[in-house]
């Protein structure tokens, strides 16, 4: 183009008005969908098994709301936050010159990833079994007494009642949130590495300690990389308080509402109740995330990726519960299975 | 702490016979896995000195820098800056290593700019100034603050204090990475083809703000491709290849009439 043509000013030609490409298979696709929908609305309005105003008559009852709030939303807050901050010091560990920190944190993810939550929560539910008495002193303090000739020497600072500290609510706590720490520590773990090995030079060679350059320079950077996963691990870590039965926990959403359920020999109703709950808490959750990851995308120039992705959001939980739902992603163990098998 | 070994044994530093040495390397070998990337490298700086080093890729110009301020660590040899030893403590005629800490007391006089900049990209211009000094050398914010910005603007961005790096042109990124090193009170600054990354017209930018430094009396270790600088603003000239010291000597000496054959056939393919 010359700058003579640039610069004179031409009129607007008139807008292209063709005939755009035809889709036959939107189409095709649309009714069959609208056929399945209608299907489905059918046995949702029609089949009596569904007892809706039982379902909602006994939904927002007080202990299920209970449960709700104080166990699966409180044990969801409690696991994250014991998680990531567990996680975050594994992580650390494991990428710490020491190679002793190294194994121990190698030993921990390796345990902890490897056994199944559901599992863990049953073996935690029962270490009472192990110790009837949780002590703090000393330790092999008979054993070193027998060693010097003292019979039933006890060296003990304090102690408690297993049953009076590992509760119900405790033993699930520490469960969840001593494997969502080894989880935690594998995204840190991607998180520090993805940052650019010249920060770390960088500071170092500004005289900054290697705390301070994990500190101030890697952790702020690697958070952009640990956020987004840690955002989905905080709605599975939601869905899978619901495994908080086999420890048992009873102040939990899920075994109150299963328990009215079976009360009530209302049981499918009941579990179209915990699939609305669950929807509704995890779409909450997936609005938060998009918050965290803009707040944390500042100064990058990620704004525009981010608002991009607030238009798929909004497109998503727009279009129904269910399109929220489906982008949420399922844990590996398997939750609903699990416990729609349970016996009565 | 574990006594290092260190197999080439070198003669202790005469400093009282030359007090005006800030930097001097004796007989530095470095090897990554196989590769002796460098073979008894032997180097002396004056303070005040203007030090360039020329020589082809992989030549170990790169390393023999990250040596000086200990981001890599030596297999033999000694490296002395402003006569103290590099890394390690000479003890009953023992190596010993430093501590974390203590290394990075050294590294706090010794200034280091890379080719790719390397600023920290969630702070702005003047946060990447101040960070160190307030965390490092413990000072007031007030104090930093006031500091970064004559050093920001000395490097001629007193506009640019609040911008992110990723808004930055690389010539203003590299002129951020040099006064963030100033801003430690270096005694010598290394920098390692701080042009090399940056488009033609912004290289004389960076350049002049060097040039300005070694007219201050900085001591500098610059690893260049910029023949012109060299011979301008350097006091003395050094030409690695295949990790030794091939040729060194006064700049314009050596580009006029190399003495080595290397020397002359690099120096006909850069200029
Ligand atoms: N961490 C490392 N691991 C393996 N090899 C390395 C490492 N660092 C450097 N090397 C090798 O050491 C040699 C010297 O590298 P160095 O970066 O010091 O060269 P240079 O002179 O700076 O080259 P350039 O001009 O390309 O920057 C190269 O052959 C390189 O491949
Ligand atoms: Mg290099």
């Amino acid at each position: 183009m010359s700058t003579e043509e640039a610069t004179t000013v031409r009129a607007r030609p008139e807008p292209i008005k063709a005939v755009p490409v035809r889709h036959p298979g939107r189409w095709v696709t649309i009714a069959v969908l609208a056929v399945l929908t209608a299907m489905f609305l059918h046995v949702l309005l029609t089949n009596d098994a569904f007892q809706w105003s039982f379902m909602i008559d006994n939904m927002f009852r007080p202990p299920i709301i209970n449960g709700l709030v104080q166990g699966t939303v409180l044990m969801t807050v409690s696991a994250m936050v014991i998680g990531v901050g567990l996680g975050v010091a594994i992580a650390v560990m494991r990428l710490s010159t020491n190679p002793i920190l190294r194994t121990v944190s190698w030993l921990y993810t390796w345990f902890f990833r490897a056994v199944p939550r559901l599992v863990l929560l049953a073996v935690f539910g029962n270490i009472g079994i192990l110790w009837s008495r949780l002590e703090f002193g000393v330790p092999f303090d008979t054993q070193i007494g027998q060693l010097f000739g003292i019979d039933g020497m006890e060296l003990r600072l304090f102690g408690f009642d297993s049953r009076d500290v590992l509760t119900g609510f405790m033993a699930g706590l520490l469960g969840l949130a001593l494997s969502e720490a080894a989880y935690m520590a594998e995204i840190v773990r991607a998180g520090i590495q993805s940052v650019d090995p010249g920060q770390g030079e960088a500071a170092g060679a500004l005289g900054m300690s290697r705390g301070q350059t994990l500190r101030r320079v890697v952790l702020p950077q690697a958070m952009r990389m640990i956020i987004p996963p840690t955002g989905n691990e905080t709605i599975a870590m939601l869905k899978d308080t619901s495994l908080l039965m086999y420890v048992p926990v009873s102040m939990e959403l899920f075994f109150q509402l299963d328990a009215v359920g079976k009360r009530t020999f209302q049981i499918f109703p009941m579990y179209v109740a915990a699939c609305l709950w669950y929807l509704l808490l995890s779409s909450i959750l997936l609005i938060g995330q998009y918050f965290l990851e803009r707040h944390f995308g500042k100064g990058y120039g990620q704004t525009e990726r981010a608002r991009f992705r607030l238009r798929n959001l909004a497109a998503e939980t727009g279009g129904g519960a269910a399109g929220a739902g489906g982008t949420v992603g399922g844990t590996p163990d398997g939750t609903g299975s699990g416990t729609g098998g349970t016996p009565g | 702490m574990t006594g290092a070994t260190i197999p080439e044994q070198a003669t202790p530093p005469e400093a009282e016979a030359d007090a005006t040495v800030m930097v001097r390397a004796e007989n530095v070998h470095k090897s990554s896995g196989h590769l002796e990337v460098l073979r008894g490298v032997d180097l002396e700086v004056r303070a005040g000195e203007v030090c360039c080093v020329l020589g082809p890729s992989g030549s170990g110009k790169s390393t023999f820098l990250r040596c000086i301020n200990h981001l890599e660590k030596i297999d033999g040899g000694r490296i002395w800056v402003d006569d103290e030893l590099v890394g390690y403590r000479e003890r009953g005629g023992r190596l010993h290593e430093l501590r974390e800490k203590e290394v990075a007391a050294q590294r706090r006089s010794i200034g280091m700019v890379f080719q790719r900049f390397n600023l920290f990209p969630h702070m702005t211009a003047l946060e990447n100034v101040i960070e160190a000094p307030i965390r490092v050398r413990r000072e007031s914010r007030a104090e930093a603050r006031k500091r970064g910005t004559d050093l920001l603007e000395r490097v001629g961005l007193a506009d640019k204090v609040n911008t992110y790096p990723g808004k930055l042109s690389g010539g203003q990124q590299q002129r951020v990475a040099i006064a963030r090193a100033l801003a430690m009170r270096p005694k010598v600054m290394l920098f390692d083809e701080p042009t090399s990354a940056l488009d033609p017209e912004l290289v004389g930018e960076v350049l002049d703000v060097m040039k300005d430094l070694a007219r201050d009396g900085m001591t500098m270790i610059v690893v260049t491709h910029e023949i012109g600088f060299a011979r301008e603003v350097g006091d003395s000239l050094v030409f690695m290849d295949g990790g030794v010291v091939v040729e060194s000597g006064l700049p314009r000496e050596v580009i006029a009439n190399p003495k080595h054959e290397r020397t002359r056939a690099f120096l006909a393919k850069v200029l």
